[in-house]
Order: structure tokens, then sequence, then C-alpha cells
């Protein structure tokens, strides 16, 4: 392997940007945006060329012995003795999934943080912001390149902090600071259940590591993945994905986060964060047995189709892309769950192209609409934005699965998976799930972009800047080509190992092999398409409402989760803790500390009054202690 | 006889004569930094020990047996070395306030350093003695440095008295040793020791060699001393006080106990532990009304004495066959260099032109420097024993060993040896969080004055930084030395 210290240069050098911006160069806007830039950047060119020296199938691993606890060597699952010792390694692994994840965070991870250079100019804590920026970047490639679960979840919680610090950036509005508890503490709940699961497996196989854990179960497939506790070590693995993936039903932290800068949301919402629990489920595959894929799947098609039928009727331009995420990631769990792992990091990263396209895109749009998000306030932006309307049309196509673009080719190999298992209730939802889709997307897409301007700051909106739009047009172009690019042979070859390698006509005609789901989802799509067209055309106002009644309420107050939540979960935990408040402050702290406390206090007092300072009282303590000494031993 | 085992020390006593002859020739103002000469001996002496082929990885012993070099011996060897590296940039900092003969201060420092290598190598009780009273005997005249000030005259009285006591006892035990056995040789005691296990005289000899030891690492009850002395020697002098002349204590303390008389270190077990819970509570409730920052330390240097002796509890009750507590005691000693040096660099910086060297002289501190008091809430917090830093896992250690130990036997005993020593944890969070309290959220506070740093003090704050933090991060490399050295005292 060439050039080892590249990918732990790609690593650190984000850290080191988000230290040197936090302790020297905070007072610089510009300076501090740079150098994350900078980093992030390098990590993007050091990265292709790492791959270009070595090829995506480099499958290694790099890693330093962090810390052993206990016996050199660690347990053998079938041994009969107890847990010996644990020992925890820093290390890296490199093979075409995590080299991918390195492409993806680090290519749109620094077309995003380009685009904030222009975005965030204004704010006078820039140099926060890309502080946040490149602590968050850091976390991310962490997880994607950790070799054991110890070091992915540290990694992971540091995620979790990171994006809390960007949700919550603009600390002044309570409403952020709220979205960043929410997202946080609901991130949490996932991750306790990820945390037994590590402790499971830990405790059952007694080994971390990625690599050893697949040649134990590859060593024992047969009785490991029929036993009990490996379902529920996949089940308690999975509620962390649940968690950072926003599944149901932990999905409500989602679009509450909205509430951060738009870079963020495109960063942590579209080509990251939500990324981190897919990517996770597919690092770990292996370990999870029939019955555990089982309830990921149904999980992952609840979740798409929920989130769908929610995005129909929000109102808000980022919320509307924040639920069309949730829904998208449903889809990629439901994939996992039925086995296609490769269809689900496809659409992973077509995902990541045109959702961050469609985000920064919306990012263009609320600037030139000084800071208005709702919907029904804009129209008719085609002509003054047109550089955004352009790109913000090829989003949207692939987001629909319309052909060529690359939302259409790896939805179509999830529709294709699911014919593969024969999971004909799971394609329905499917299938569905893109009509709703391509009909919220362009509901959106019309109402903004045509009809009248429904206010003052859409006759008056502009086009954004070039730091803006370039990066746009990137993703742009990547959105509409990603398809046939290849991704899906780096991932084919990682996942099946006799995976043959298409060319790039091959890739281009792959969902004609199989025919109907191709043709059923093109068909939704296009009917979703049409339905958005002849009922948002021209409107002023929202005319489902009206028809779909009591449906709709519900769908725009996103079926009252978060207030069934709140009811339940909230005013539950509220008691307990108003309980376990009342026991500390009167019973442990009134009663039980102060006893102690003031014994211990006491005590002190009282043996400071040996302490006299007179030579002879010391010498004499002296000889008093040898004899209490010599009595000890010798006296009995 | 291989006299190439005494590299170092040579080059240290050549260095110690060096320096005192250099006071002939340096003008006055520029004798300050004849430390820096030392420094940089002393450094290449440090890296010498490290890459030097055939100079310090041959092992062997000298002078009859009397003179041992083993890996417990090198380890010792390094860590004396590098106290002295960090207290010799502390006494630069200081020379200001030492009146007259700042070389000879220097000087006295680089021969209690020479004691202490002696001490690390010592293999029977004619050099123990001799080393151990190198050291004592140089500090004397440390800790009275301080001509002008009364405080620093009473303490070093005070330690002359009590130290002549305590080696009065020593010397008593060695002769009642010597006349039992006829041996003085560690290791040919350790083969006759087991017909003597009845012999009372003979048990009486080892104790008072412990008393003598005792009094070195001030564990109860012996530690009578120590906040007086802390309190008046100029902090310097009670830096190396509290790290190198306690680790000197604790290295013949393992080479006593576990290779000389490993008998009976094993059936005084119970003594041990009662001495080690006891040291930790006695040091942490004096420290709690204390208000002078280096009384403050001097009780802190008693628990901590208390919180090493978990360690060898854990050798003793082992029998030889588990080495893990002594590479703890290792790894907490190295630890506990980093952050008391840290610790009293800023007592020293800042309690320069203030008479008194109370916590309330902290106030403002985040104000007049960050760096000294980023420095000092570091310090207390590896010092409490608090993750991700140097005591944690040193305390983490310890503590395995012991509970490893009672799991083993099962015997209570250990486990609540355990427990005292996590109260005792509890208890000094509070007074070592009401100095970081001192510092940030003292609401009067009389100067705010910034503090000037030189480069020499900025370095040395740094590289004890950089230990505090590498020791908690990246434990493996320092595991593995002790573990080796700790080796030594397996069967």
């Amino acid at each position: 392997m060439k050039h080892e210290l590249f990918p732990w240069l790609i690593l650190f050098l984000p850290l080191l940007s988000a230290t040197v911006i936090a302790l020297f160069t905070l007072r610089s806007k510009t300076i501090s945006s740079l150098i994350s830039i900078g980093a992030v950047v390098a990590g993007f060119v050091l990265t292709v060329l790492f791959i270009s020296a070595n090829g995506f199938h480099v499958n290694a691993e790099t890693s330093k012995n962090w810390l052993s606890i206990g016996a050199e060597t660690s347990k053998n699952w079938s041994s009969t003795d107890g847990i010996t010792g644990l020992q925890v390694d820093f290390g890296l692994k490199l093979d075409a999934l995590s080299l991918m994840m390195l492409l993806i965070v680090t290519g749109v991870g620094g077309l995003i943080h380009i685009y904030s250079y222009a975005y965030m100019d204004e704010d006078d804590s820039k140099a926060r912001f890309f502080a946040f920026l490149s602590l968050f970047t850091f976390s991310m490639l962490g997880i994607v390149l950790s070799n054991n679960f110890l070091q992915m979840f540290i990694f992971w919680e540091l995620v979790g902090v990171s994006s809390y610090l960007l949700i919550g950036f603009w600390y002044g509005k309570p409403s952020a600071g709220d979205a960043a508890k929410k997202a946080f503490i609901t991130n949490r709940l996932g991750d306790f259940g990820f945390l037994l699961g590590i402790l499971t497996i830990w405790g059952v196989l007694g080994s971390l590591n990625f690599g050893e854990l697949q040649s134990i179960f590859a060593a024992h497939s047969a009785t490991l993945l029929s036993a009990g506790v490996i379902t529920i070590a996949g089940l308690l693995i999975f509620c962390g994905a649940v968690g950072k993936s926003a599944q149901f039903p932990l999905h409500v932290w989602l679009a509450d986060a909205m509430e951060g800068p738009t870079p963020v949301s495109a960063l942590i919402h579209a080509a990251t964060m939500v990324a981190a629990g897919v990517y996770m489920l597919c690092r770990v595959f292996f370990l999870l047995n029939a019955d555990a894929l089982h309830v990921i799947a149904y999980i992952g098609g609840f979740t798409a189709l929920l989130a769908a039928l929610i995005a129909v009727q929000q109102n808000d331009i980022k919320r509307i892309i924040a639920y069309s995420t949730l829904s998208q990631l449903g889809y990629m769990v439901m994939a996992v769950g039925l086995n296609g792992q490769t269809a689900a990091m496809f659409h992973l990263t077509t995902h990541a192209f045109f959702k961050a396209l469609l985000f920064l895109a919306a990012g263009s749009v609320i600037l030139g609409m000084h800071h208005e998000q709702d919907i029904w306030h804009m129209g008719n932006l085609r002509k003054k934005m047109p550089i955004t309307f352009i790109t913000f049309l090829i989003g949207a196509l692939a987001l629909s699965g319309i052909p060529p673009f690359s939302g259409f080719y790896s939805k179509d190999s999830i529709f294709a998976q699911c014919l593969e298992q024969k999971n004909y209730l799971l394609f329905g939802v499917a299938a569905l799930v893109a009509g709703l889709t391509a009909f919220y997307t362009f509901r959106l897409f019309f109402v903004v972009f045509f009809g009248k301007e429904k206010s003052d700051h859409a006759k008056h909106a502009h086009e954004s800047s070039l730091v803006i739009t370039v990066p746009l047009v990137v993703l742009a172009v990547f959105a509409a080509i990603g398809g046939f690019i290849g991704v899906v042979n780096y991932y084919g070859s990682q996942f099946t190992p006799d995976h043959e390698t298409l060319t790039f006509v091959q890739q281009l005609m792959e969902p004609l092999k199989t025919p109907v789901p191709m043709c059923i989802g093109i068909a939704v799509a296009l009917i979703g398409i049409f339905l958005a067209f002849s009922i948002y055309k021209n409107a002023d106002t929202d005319p489902l409402p009206a028809k779909l009644g009591v449906l709709s309420t519900a769908m725009k107050n996103r079926f009252y989760f978060d207030e069934i939540y709140e009811a339940t979960f909230i005013r539950a935990h509220d008691t307990i803790a108003a309980i376990c408040g009342a026991i500390d402050r009167f019973l442990l702290e009134g009663f039980i500390i102060g006893i102690i406390r003031g014994g211990t206090d006491l005590s002190g007092r009282g043996l400071r009054l040996l302490q006299t300072g007179n030579l002879q009282t010391y010498a004499f303590l002296f000889v008093l202690g040898v004899a209490l000494v010599l009595y000890f031993v010798l006296g009995k | 006889m291989n006299s190439s085992f005494l590299t170092l020390e040579f080059c240290v006593i050549a260095l110690g004569i060096v320096l005192m002859l250099a006071d002939f020739f340096v003008l006055p103002e520029r004798k300050k930094y004849l430390a820096y000469l030392g420094i940089a001996v002393l450094t290449g002496l440090l890296a010498i020990s490290f890459t030097g082929d055939g100079i310090c990885s041959v092992f062997g012993t000298a002078f009859h047996g009397s003179f041992i070099e083993d890996p417990l011996a090198l380890f010792f060897k390094r860590f004396f070395i590098a106290a002295a590296i960090l207290v010799l940039f502390l006494a630069a900092e200081f020379s200001d306030r030492i009146i007259a003969g700042i070389s000879e201060y220097y000087s006295l420092i680089v021969f209690a350093l020479a004691g202490m290598l002696f001490a690390a190598s010592a293999d029977d009780f004619a050099m123990l003695f001799v080393s151990i009273e190198l050291i004592t005997i140089t500090f004397y005249v440390l800790v009275s440095f301080q001509k002008n000030r009364l405080v620093s005259l009473e303490a070093a009285i005070k330690y002359l008295i009590l130290g002549a006591l305590s080696s009065a006892f020593m010397v008593f035990g060695i002769a009642l040793i010597w006349g039992t056995t006829g041996k003085l040789n560690f290791g040919e005691l350790a083969q006759v020791s087991s017909q003597f296990l009845d012999n009372k005289l003979f048990l009486t000899g080892v104790l008072f060699v412990l008393v003598g030891l005792g009094f070195k690492i001030a564990a109860f009850p012996f530690q009578i001393w120590a906040p007086d002395v802390y309190q008046g020697a100029p902090t310097p002098t009670t830096a190396f006080l509290a790290v190198g002349s306690k680790a000197a204590g604790f290295v013949l303390l393992l080479r006593v106990l576990f290779i000389a008389v490993p008998q009976v270190t094993q059936q005084w077990t119970c003594l041990l532990i009662t001495m080690s819970g006891i040291t930790i509570l006695y040091g942490n409730l004096c420290a709690l009304p204390q208000r002078n920052l280096k009384r403050l330390m001097g009780y802190s240097s008693i628990s901590h004495a208390g919180y090493l002796l978990l360690g060898i509890v854990a050798l003793a009750g082992s029998a030889g066959k588990s080495t893990d507590g002594g590479a703890a005691i290792l790894y907490y000693l190295a630890g506990y260099l980093f952050t008391v040096m840290a610790g009293f660099s800023v007592i020293a910086l800042v309690a320069r032109h203030l008479a008194d060297e109370d916590i309330s002289s902290l106030a403002g501190l985040n104000q007049r420097s960050p760096f000294l008091a980023a420095t000092m809430t570091i310090a207390m917090v590896s010092l409490a024993g608090i993750p991700p830093l140097a005591g944690f896992f040193g305390k983490f250690l310890l503590l395995k060993s012991v509970i490893a130990q009672g799991a083993l036997t099962g015997h209570h005993a250990y486990y609540w040896l355990a427990f005292v020593a996590l109260a005792g944890v509890v208890i000094s969070i509070y007074y070592y969080f009401g100095i970081v309290r001192a510092i940030y959220w003292s609401k009067e506070a009389a100067d705010l004055s910034p503090i000037q740093l030189s480069g020499g003090a900025k370095f040395s704050i740094a590289l004890s930084l950089a230990g505090i933090f590498w020791l908690g991060l990246f434990p493996n490399t320092m595991l593995n030395l002790a573990n080796e050295a700790a080796k030594v005292l397996g069967n």
C-alpha cells in the first residue's frame, strides 16, 4: 500500500483546523474559513491521490494499539473462561466502502464548506462556524475510517456533539437551542442501544474489531447467526442507526434540526451524519441475521412512507426537503434489510449529491428571498434566479427518479432488490413513496419557481453570487450523471464477491434488465409530477387541505408524533425527574450528605489539631507511631 | 567490577562539581543561567539512557553485589533525571528569591539526584543507607536555602531533627538485621530470611528499616513532618521533595520488601493495608480545611503516598505471582511527576511577590495569565484522578491491582481498602476543586496585573502538560516500560 500516511492526514487535518481556529484565529473570519476549507479540500485531494495510487480495493487496515487492559490476547468466543482482557486499537479500515465514503464526505463536504464561505459571510461568528464544521468533518471521517466498534462509537458521539453545536449555532434563537437539544437527546436514546449492542458483542465474542468479528462469523456462521443473542445484539446496534439516520420512532429530530444554518442542513442531513447509520449497518452487515434484517426492512419501509406523507403538506422549503431526506433514508434502511447493501450504499451516494444540491439551492433561494422560508410567499423565481432554477430542477428530477438522472438508477436498484427478495408489500410501499416523492418535490418546485410572485421579497429576489452557484453547478453535474459513473461497481465488489465490473454502457442499460420495477418506477414518478403540475401550476394557496380534510391536517402536524411524545414520554420523564429531584434535594443532600459532609469536615478540623507545629510533639508522635507499628506486628 | 554501570552516576556527580566550581568563574548576574547548563547535560544523559548501547542496556551488579543495574533501577534513574530537569527549570525561575549561592543551590539539586540514582541501584543495606543519607542531608540544606525567611529555617530544623530520628531507627534496624542474619545484601538475605520469620529481633530490624523508609515517603504514622516542611521550604525544593525524595523512598521500599524479605512482607500484608488506608484518609481529611497552597500540597502528597501503597499491598498479597501492583506504582509516579511539577511551577510563579502562599492569591489568575490558570486546573484535575489525564489512569491501575488481588484471594480487606481509596478520591475532589474555584470564580481579586512568563517557564510547563495528557491518553508506551521494570519484583 502506497501513501500509508495519507488516511491519517485526511482524518486529522480537520481536527487540526478546528484546533487552530479555536485557539488562534477566532478573531479573523477570512483566515478561519480558509483554514477550514483548506483542510477538507486537502482531504479530498489526498483521498483522490490515495485511490489513484492504490485503487479502491486495498482492503487494508493500519492500526495502533491504543490501550490494552488485562491479558494481551483477546478472548476466543468459544472458550469457557471469563472475559480476560480488553484491547482497544485506534485503527483505520481502508476498503471500497470506506474510500467511497471518504470521497463523499470530503467531496460533497468540501463543496458545502466553500458554499458556506459566502452563505455565512454576514454572520459575526463565522470563524466559530467553521471551527464547528471542521470538528464535524473530523468526527464523520472518524466514523467512516474506524476499524472497531469502540472507536466508531467514540466518533459516533463526537458527531452527535458537533451536530448539536451546529444545529444550535444561532443559539440566540430559542427554537435553535431547542432543536439542538432535541437532536442530541434523541440521538443519545439510539446511542444507548448502540452501546448496549457493542457491549453484547464484546461480551459474547470478545472482540470489537470488525475484521476479527467478520472472520469469527465466517467460521461459525451456522451457530452464531441462529443464536438469539445475536438477534438482540443486531437490533441493539440497529438502534444506533435508528437515531443517527432518523428512522421511526426516533425520526422527530431531523425536521426540527432545520433550525441550523442551511449549509449545516446540507452537510448533516444530506451527505454525512444521517448517512452514518446506513453506513454503519453496511459495515457490520455480517452480524445481522435474518430476524434482525426483517425488522430493519419494515422499519425502513414504514419511515419512508410516513415521511413522504408528511412532506406533502409542509410549507417550509427546508422542512419539505428534510422530510424527503427522512423518506429516502427509509429507502436505504429498507434496502439494507432486504440484503441489498449495494443498492443502499448506491442510493446513499446519489442521494448525497442530489440532496446536498437541493439543500444548497434552497439556501440560495432563502438568501435571495431575504431569509423567507415559506414557499407560499415565493413564486415565479425561475427568471430571477436562473442558475438556482436549473440546478434545482436537476436535483428534483434526480430525487423523483426520472431517467437518466442519478436517483433513477439507485432507486431502481432498490426496487429490483424488493422484487428479488419477493417482498411485494415493501415493493408496493416503495412504489407509493416514489409517487409521493415526485408529487411533493414538484409541488415545491412549481410553487417556488412558477406562478405569480406571492410577496414583495419574491418580486425583488436576485441570483446569488458565484461562490454559491459554482458548488450548485458541480453538484448538479454529479446529481445528473452519478448513476452511471461506476459507483455501483465499487460497492458491488465490496459486498458481492462474484460481482462483475460493468462497463459504462452496461451501467446505463442496467435498469432494463429488470423492466417491471423500472416501468412502474417511471410511471409513478410521472403520475406524481403530472398531479403536482395540474394542482400547483398557478396556485396561490394550497387546494389540498380542502380536498383531503382531516388527513391533510394530520400530515401538516406530522401525524402528531411530537405531541404524542410530549404527552407520554416527556411527561413521564418529567414526573420521574421531579421525584428524583425531591429525593436528591431533601433526603440525599439534606440528610445523608449533610451528615457525611459535616462529619468529614469535622474530622479534618480535628486531625489538623495534631499538626501543632511543635517539634517535641512531632518527635513524640513519630516515636508513638513506631511503637504502634511494633505492637501491631509483634504484639500479638 | 564493571564501572560502566555507573556512567550516569559519575556524570551527574561531575556535573554537580562543575556547577559548584562555576561559581568562581561566572559573573553574578549570569549565574542564574547555570541551571540551563545542568538541564542540557541531564537531557543528554536522559537521551543516553534510552539510546546508549552498552551503557544502560547491560544489566548486572557492581561493588560486590551492593550496586545493581536492572530494568527497575533504569526506570527510576530515568524518572529521577526527568524530575531533576523539571526542578532545575523551576529553580531558574525561582533564583531571584534566593539571596546568595544560587549555583550551590543548583549543584545541591544535582547531588541529591546522584543520591537518588544510587538509591535506585541499591542492592544492600549499606548502599541503601548511604544513598538515603546523601539525599536527606542534601535536602536539609536545600530546605533551608532561603536564609532570609524564618519559616524556611524552621522547616529545615524540623526536617533535620525528625530526619535524624528516622535515620537512627533505620540504622538500628540495619544493625539488628545484620546481627541476626549476618547478611546485608538483599539477594543473600532473601535466601536465608525464611529461617528468621519467628525471630523477633530480625522482624524488629526490618520494621525499623520500614520506619525510615516510611518517613521518606511520608506514610502514616511517619507523615507528621511533611506539611510543615513542604510549607516552609523554597518551592523548587518542595517540588523535588514531593517527587524525587518520595520516589527514592518507594524504590528502596520495593527492593527491601519484595527482593530482600518477601516472606516477611507477605505476613505483613495486613499492616500494609492498614497503613495505606489510614495514610489516604489522613492526607485527604487534613487537606480539607487547609488554606495555604504548599501546606495543602503537603497533605495531598501524604494521600498520594497512601495511593501508592495500594500497589505495595497488591504486590505483597500476590506473593510475587503478579507484578501489576508494581507496574501501577511506577506508572502512577510518572504521572505524579508531571502533575506535581506543573502545580508547583504555577505556585512558584504566582506567589512570586506575595509573602503568603494562600489559596486566595490565585484569585483572578484566569485574567492574569490564562495559561497558568489552565495549567493549575489541569494539574488539580489530574491529581483528583479524573480522565483523560495521567492521574486517572494511574489511580485506575492501582485500584485495579488491589481489586484483582481481592478477587483472587477472596479477602474482604482488599475491597475495603479499595473502598477507602475511592472515598479518599471523593474527599480530595473537594479541595482540589476548591483551588480551581479560587482561580475562576473568586469575587475579589486584589491584583489583576498580567504575569510575565519567561521562555524557560513556558517550556517546562508545556512539557509537564504534554506529559499529563500523554500518560492519560496514550498509556501504552509507559505501561510497557513499567511492566518491564516491575518484572524484577516477581519470581
